[in-house]
């Protein structure tokens, strides 16, 4: 009896501390940012010196708690100016991606955010991830808000109140189609307006022995767009179909435009369009598979001319051109106004400064000096703000003027689960899952997570 | 007396409380949680029974999938490690005379290399494209064993698994190293002169005597293949799709996804697994030892 009971006491003893140690439950990857480029901060010139001033009185340290691929140089250049002028110190705290969203909801629920904390915009994101009622200060009188475009704006207000400033480029950052021009004159072809050319288009390519479509399926996130980007058409097909999905009044699996979409995408894998091996294919190789000519296509940011551009300076970026993404015979341009949003922290004791270091951001000035300094950045969502879109890209954007809010930002409770959709999506091309069960999933986590948020809709 | 049953209790008092403050009070306070909503979208915690049980066993959930892959991964690497590491152990006790040593170093260097550089290595080896060892395979004509072999669904699984044995039988070899080397050589000699073959001699002397080495692999693999993350998430992150997703890796995206109840209630059933397979696997082989 004593044997048996030292065995199980040393039983429980090893197996507590094994299963305490080592790889198990830690707590970490976040769910992904919204699929806005992440684009990569490159070293730029030193703002010019500012006059000599003399030091100003108050030595106040902002702590801004950023997300990885955020924040760039350009806005810290900036930030050592501000502090040249008033005094105030910036700490600009990066955190990894995947670790950040953890990071932050601990810290705001256990009343220690930092003065500025970075986050996604989007109305489902400011309630259910910040509690921005709770931990962020209303910015609605601050000078820069008539100055930013309407539809970003509306991503960062709740309930009437603006909390957010979002310096991004929501514009340069749509997910459109990007093709080779040189390949498509080649072979004759032109821009397809429907999902029968499209399949055309690539079935073209592809005898050709050309992969039509470079979709890069191994980091689990970039497939997924072909789904929620499409929003704008599912609004068409059918209006106010948005904020029945938010009132839980309609479902995903009962559309049948998102079916359609998920079984056209299912055809193009299974037609092999995306190439041999898009289960290991990564969105790091993208900009050298288009430059080198071995893909036709690939779904990236408007502005992914000027990064292939970057990464291989011979390359001519008008060889590039851009359609939207044709499933469902869509034509409706995909817009994000959400993007990486700066708050202030309504608990923090320098509230003040940092509204004074937002309104000096939103100088126009400043504005200008971003975008010049940044290359990833292409245009900001403010008056007066001159950009630096290719004319091809510009007359793309003015020609589209039907435009949609993606349904990754319109939808509740769908960017949070964008991962899951990811996982889902490959087990539909592998053929585990039907693009039935794939919109039942969504639906299911949706309601997870609502009811988590306590959401009275569930 | 009381002296000397007090003087070995106040020496292990101070380890004893550390224990108790950083394990066993949070795996307590962890299994407490495991019956609440407690999650990241809100401050307060309120308990729900057994309704984060509920969720892990419903069958529209994946969690039964997740607990199959853990099952399939502990079983096939237990089988694996421990008859590549005894046979292994078998030749440098035995067979093999010379530069014992050097084999030995090269058989456990897999196991103090850190998993993260082992598991990115084997993703860029196992790439279906570009990977070296598709390219060997390809290069000497064997085109149709270059597999897809981290993005097929029907043989990721195995493919992970394949890594983990590499990397972890030089550990196991070790210690059966170690029991094969307490076997007295005079039983192998009088067993030789009863006419006793090789394959007698396994059967009789080596695998009897053994047991206590093996019950000790047999736990420990057991332990680590229930509670696999690292490996398994850096290799597939368990993809493709769900098809290499294990317990760890459901824990690890339920306190990703702020859900911290249900985070704590797949950890606390890992636990008891962890206990009851571990009891029953030592008494299970207790009962095959043989004492001398």
């Amino acid at each position: 009896m004593k044997n048996k009971l030292f065995s199980i006491t040393l039983i429980v003893v090893v197996s507590s501390l094994l299963a305490s140690c080592g790889g198990a439950a830690t707590p970490g990857a976040a769910t992904p940012v919204a699929p806005t480029a992440t684009p990569r901060p490159t070293a730029t010139p030193a703002p010019p010196a500012p006059p000599a001033t003399p030091a100003p009185p108050e030595q106040v340290t902002l702590t801004y708690l950023v997300s990885q691929g955020w924040l760039f140089d350009a806005e810290q250049e900036l930030g050592q100016r501000f502090e040249e002028q008033t005094g105030i110190h910036i700490d600009y705290q990066v955190v990894p991606a995947d670790q950040y969203f953890t990071l932050l909801r601990t810290k705001l629920n256990a009343g220690e955010g930092p003065d500025i904390f970075g986050g996604q915009s989007g109305k489902t994101d400011l309630k259910v991830q910040y509690d921005v009622e709770r931990n962020a200060v209303d910015l609605s009188d601050e000078p820069w808000v008539e100055l930013e475009d309407p539809l970003v704006l509306e991503q960062s207000t709740l309930d009437g109140k603006v909390y957010g400033l979002t310096i991004w480029d929501v514009f340069g950052t749509t997910w459109v189609v990007n093709y080779n021009k040189d390949i498509f004159a080649r072979l004759n072809l032109s821009e397809p307006r429907t999902y029968a050319e499209f399949r055309e288009v690539c079935q073209t390519i592809k005898d050709a022995g050309i992969t039509p479509i470079y979709e890069p399926i191994a980091d689990g996130w970039h497939h997924v767009l072909w789904f929620p980007e499409l929003g704008p058409r599912y609004e068409q097909v059918t209006p106010g179909l948005a904020d029945e999905l938010n009132a839980n009044t309609a479902t995903f699996a009962e559309n049948p435009t998102m079916l359609l979409a998920l079984q056209q995408l299912k055809e193009m894998y299974d037609s092999g369009f995306f190439g041999p091996n898009a289960l290991s294919d990564t969105f790091a190789d993208a900009t050298r598979q288009i430059a080198e000519g071995n893909a036709a296509m690939v779904v990236a940011n408007l502005t992914f001319a000027q990064a292939v551009k970057n990464d291989y300076p011979d390359f001519n970026a008008d060889s590039i051109g851009v359609f939207v993404m044709p499933l469902a015979d869509n034509q409706v341009l995909n817009i994000n106004p959400a993007g990486p949003t700066k708050f202030i922290y309504k608990g923090s004791e320098h509230i003040p400064q940092a509204v004074q270091y937002f309104n000096f951001l939103t100088q126009p000035e400043n504005l200008q000096y971003f975008t010049d300094n940044t290359p990833n950045v292409q245009s900001l969502p403010f008056t007066g703000v001159v950009g630096k879109l290719l004319p091809s890209q510009q007359a793309f954007l003015d020609a589209h003027t039907e435009r949609g809010t993606v349904y990754q930002t319109a939808v509740n409770y769908v960017n949070p689960q964008w991962m899951d959709i990811g996982k889902d999506l490959t087990a539909m091309f592998t053929g585990a899952m039907t693009p039935e069960d794939v919109l039942a999933s969504i639906d299911s986590r949706r309601a997870e997570l609502a009811t988590a948020a306590q959401d009275p809709a569930w | 007396m009381k002296l000397q049953s007090k003087y070995p209790f106040s020496f292990v008092l101070g380890a004893l409380v550390l224990y108790l403050v950083f394990f066993i009070i949070p795996g307590i306070s962890g299994i407490a949680y495991s019956f609440t909503d407690w999650s990241s979208y809100r401050t307060e915690v309120n308990f729900v029974g057994l309704d984060n049980f509920k969720t892990i066993f419903s069958s529209g959930e994946r969690y039964l999938d997740y607990i199959s892959n853990t099952l399939i991964f502990v079983l096939i690497t237990i089988v694996l490690k421990t008859v590549f590491a005894l046979a292994l152990a078998l030749l440098l006790n035995d067979a093999v005379k010379h530069l014992t040593h050097f084999y030995r170093v090269m058989i456990y260097l897999p196991v103090v290399l850190p998993m993260l550089a082992v598991a990115l290595i084997f993703r860029s080896i196992l790439n279906p494209a570009t990977g070296l060892l598709n390219v060997l395979l390809r290069g000497v004509g064997l085109d149709f064993l270059a597999l897809k072999w981290l993005v097929d669904p029907k043989i990721a699984l195995f493919s992970v698994i394949g890594v983990d044995t590499w990397k972890g039988v030089g550990y196991i070899m070790v210690i059966l190293l170690a029991g094969l080397q307490t076997i007295p050589k005079e039983y192998y000699e009088a067993a030789a002169v009863d006419g006793a073959g090789a394959l007698a001699k396994f059967r009789h002397i080596t695998w009897p005597l053994l047991t206590p080495a093996l019950i000790v692999v047999t736990v420990l693999n057991v332990l680590y293949g229930l509670r696999v993350f690292d490996i398994v998430y850096v290799l597939t992150n368990g993809g493709p799709g769900y098809a290499t997703e294990v317990v760890s890796t459901a824990i690890f995206k339920a306190f990703g996804q702020g859900r911290y109840g249900l985070g704590t209630a797949i950890s606390s059933i890992l636990f008891v697994v962890m206990s009851g397979t571990g009891y029953f696997v030592i008494r299970l082989m207790e009962r095959e030892s043989v004492s001398e």
